[in-house]
């Protein structure tokens, strides 16, 4: 608990800011949601003409030390303006960050427009005004402001005797943070023991797959002979080497610890970004050819020889304390098949849901990629007059189909600016479906959203509305167009009682349904 | 507009609550069948090898619960799926939920699933099969759309996968192997009229039958969702003409607590 003197480590932070937020989308909006393997390379290409070592936080973010880069390329400004310039040339938004300590780095790249650099020593005053909440720290997020303590500078004001006793381990690790202090100390002597471990491949391994099953082996093996010495990984080494001779290392930082498995899908996604990657730096343009043309090789030199994990910082497996009431703990069988998944389908596959706030039941829930945080953009637990009333549909539209109501007439009916209908809704037909009967609605209802951004703002009426065949819908009308947001129940795709007479509509985009409704009694 | 009301019926309110109207097998004490269709000793509190359910769908399924390493296929989406994992995910069950991107995740909370153990997976692609065997390893209830009719031969693989890991998968749809079925066969909107009020409850007949004692069908009325979106038990409610033909006309109505006109649908 003393390693706070001495030489702190200067860490440079590169942060993409579109990139990560595709955590914020939903996999429907972004269909290739991924780890975004190509442009996490492309990144870590131009990093690497800079340092040698760069470290992959999560996606969007990485770091690299400074120490090195920034007295050969003119100081830590020149260093930190010639990254931004080296990827914006590439063609993706960066921002950097250079600070003691990664914590403040990452806040520092963050820092708008364009990341800041905080001088040596200023740490703690550079953190000082940001929120509490900056820590990401569930539990203390809602704990310390009502300590009245909301700032980072007003927590490392205290005593950090109090912190422990009030906060335990967890507010420990906050603590040093915000006085701008690594989160835990690193164990301060070298690892006596090489406890890297490898796996040659022969013949060579030309696809990914004995790769990754290697890999989850060696993750295996390493984690016990780190548990014999009462360590655990934060950071790993991954190096691949190609039949010719040349390799890949990437370091991956996992926040909590190393499972085999997150392991083996990070060795995955190292070979997925290294076999679709455009430019494989300097020294490659003999190997890219031959890489390219033999589209199932897994190397750029051919195939793998030798993959070889080494755990790159270590800290003291202090084991982690658990909630005692309702944390929903992943377990390690949740976390496993979870990730196994992931691996099939890519990260932004498989999420899991936060609910959030807003009035139109799709803005009420985030989705987060498994294994990410992320707090809901718009706080859930609030009041949001206009909200569609419970009880909350069961069915909610990643996209909304597009709809016709009319009146008994025929023809559609519309909502003036006032909030007039010019008649009562007497056909509904949703997604190109056959027309159904309304026999009972509520509405209209108006919402006028984001008056004060234009591009945004939008004004919408909507209305529950029962068909003939019991089923209810929540329907939206924008502009003149009719959406459905979401439905209660539907008793069936068009079920009039006796036969099927339409298709399923496709949730996907609201065209036209590709299956055929089979359920034909 | 209105079309196919013929009869509108007046309840008041302490009528509704209180009365049960004789119906096919609901006796007094909502949840006891009766004594031919209670397994000795298994209906009332589930055992290991069973998940417990909300009390309402106890009568619905045998054992009381969802057996371990058994399919339910529930008809087809709707809230009746997240009714039949709420309570085990009450009891601290994992769920997930795979081919189903339209799930309502307020729906799901209300009904009683904890989203905090709830993952989707809005598209299984066409590997779905394994992507629910591995869902079945970690899991315990799985709830999945399948993305088109399996062979039989994948539905056996799958079935495996669900033995060998004592899980439960509940299939939005339908499903041959499956131990237990249910549907929704009846329901009704209250709180809405035309024009006016808004949806607050709904009730639903909900037909359950399977394979062996189970093949007898049974039926219950509930609050899919109550009006605070919780799934209780509700009064049977006999419709005067709700017949199962339905296309006729012979739509119904009543009124809830609120004096609001309900119009049944009929199934």
């Amino acid at each position: 608990m003393n390693a706070v003197g001495g030489m702190r480590r200067r860490v440079l932070v590169l942060y993409c800011p579109g990139w990560s937020s595709s955590a914020q989308r939903s996999p429907a909006q972004d269909e290739q949601a991924g780890p975004g393997a190509q442009d996490l390379d492309r990144v870590i290409s131009v990093l690497e003409e800079f340092c040698p070592q760069v470290e992959v936080l999560h996606p969007g973010v990485c770091a690299i030390s400074v120490r090195g880069p920034a007295r050969y390329f003119g100081g830590e400004e020149e260093l930190a303006r010639k990254i931004s310039e080296a990827i914006i040339r590439r063609g993706l938004d960066c921002r950097t960050g250079i600070a003691d300590g990664l914590f403040t780095a990452v806040l520092a790249a963050r820092a708008e427009p364009s990341g800041a650099v905080v001088p040596p020593g200023g740490a703690a005053a550079f953190l000082a005004p940001f929120p509490v909440t900056a820590l990401e720290i569930p539990e203390l997020d809602d704990l310390l402001p009502r300590l009245g303590i909301t700032t980072l500078g007003e927590f490392a004001a205290l005593p950090a005797a109090v912190a422990a006793n009030r906060l335990g381990a967890q507010g420990v690790l906050a603590h040093r943070l915000a006085r701008g202090l690594d989160p835990r100390p690193l164990v301060p002597r070298q690892p006596a023991a090489d406890l890297s471990v490898e796996w040659e491949f022969d013949p060579p391994a030309e696809q990914s797959e004995p790769v990754v099953f290697a890999a989850k082996a060696l993750a295996d093996q390493l984690q016990a002979g780190l548990a014999a010495r009462r360590l655990a990984c934060v950071r790993m080494r991954v190096q691949a080497v190609c039949e010719d001779g040349r390799e890949i290392i990437r370091l991956w930082r996992y926040d909590g610890l190393l499972s085999a498995v997150a392991v083996a899908e990070r060795v995955r996604w190292q070979l997925e970004s290294w076999r679709t990657s455009q430019d494989l730096g300097a020294g490659a343009a003999g190997g890219r050819a031959d890489g390219r043309a033999d589209g199932r090789a897994v190397g750029p030199g051919g195939g793998i020889t030798l993959l070889r994990l080494t755990p790159d910082q270590l800290v003291r497996d202090e084991g982690r304390q658990l909630g005692l009431w309702g944390d929903a703990v992943v377990s390690d069988r949740v976390a496993r098949a979870a990730a196994g998944v992931q691996a099939m389908l890519g990260h932004g596959a498989v999420t899991r849901p936060v609910l959030a706030g807003g009035r139109s039941p799709a803005e009420q829930v985030l989705l987060v990629p498994f294994g990410d945080a992320a707090a809901p953009l718009l706080p859930a637990g609030r009041p949001w007059p206009g909200n569609i009333p419970a009880p909350a549909p069961a069915t909610v539209y990643p996209a909304p189909l597009s709809a016709r109501i009319t009146d008994s007439s025929g023809t559609p009916v519309t909502v003036t600016g006032r909030v007039q209908m010019s008649d009562f809704p007497a056909l509904l037909s949703a997604g190109g479906g056959p027309p159904l009967a309304v026999i009972s609605w509520a509405g209209p209802w108006p919402a006028t959203e984001r008056w004060w951004d234009p591009p945004r703002a939008r004004r919408r009426a909507r209305f529950q509305i029962v068909t003939e065949d019991g089923s209810a819908w929540l329907a939206v009308v924008q502009d003149g167009r009719w959406l459905i947001e979401a439905s209660y129940d539907l008793m069936a795709y068009y079920w009039d009682g006796a036969r099927v007479t339409g298709t399923v509509p496709s949730y996907r985009d609201g065209a036209r349904a590709p299956t055929e409704y089979r359920r034909n009694r | 507009m209105g079309a196919g009301i013929t009869q509108v019926t007046s309840l008041s309110s302490r009528q509704h609550d209180d009365v049960v109207l004789p119906g096919k097998d609901v006796l007094p004490g909502k949840d006891v069948l009766p004594g031919k269709d209670v397994l000795p000793g298994k209906d009332v509190l589930p055992g290991e090898d069973v998940l417990p359910v909300l009390p309402v769908l106890r009568g619905l399924l045998p054992a009381g619960g969802l057996l371990r390493g058994s399919v339910v296929a529930a008809g087809r989406w709707s809230m009746l799926c997240l009714a039949l994992a709420a309570g085990a995910s009450v009891d601290g069950a994992w769920c997930a939920v795979a081919g189903l991107p339209q799930l309502g995740v307020r729906a799901a909370a209300d009904a009683g699933l904890d989203s905090g153990r709830l993952l989707l997976i809005a598209d299984p692609g066409t590997g779905w099969p394994q992507v629910v065997a591995s869902l079945l390893d970690g899991f315990e209830i799985v709830l999945l759309r399948p993305p088109e009719r399996p062979s039989a031969q994948l539905r056996r693989r799958v079935e495996a996968a669900v033995r060998r890991h004592g899980s439960v998968l509940v299939v939005a749809g339908d499903w041959d192997g499956a131990q237990v079925r249910l549907h929704i066969a009846r329901q009704e909107w209250t709180g809405i009229g035309v024009g006016h009020g808004r949806l607050r409850a709904r009730r639903v007949e909900v037909v359950a039958d399977g394979r062996g004692a189970w093949a007898r069908p049974r039926t219950r009325w509930l609050w899919l969702p109550g009006p605070d979106g919780s799934v209780t038990a509700a009064a049977d409610w006999v419709v005067g003409a709700g017949s199962a033909d339905g296309a006729g006309g012979s739509n119904s109505a009543w009124t809830d607590h609120r004096g609001a006109v309900a119009v049944s649908g009929a199934g």
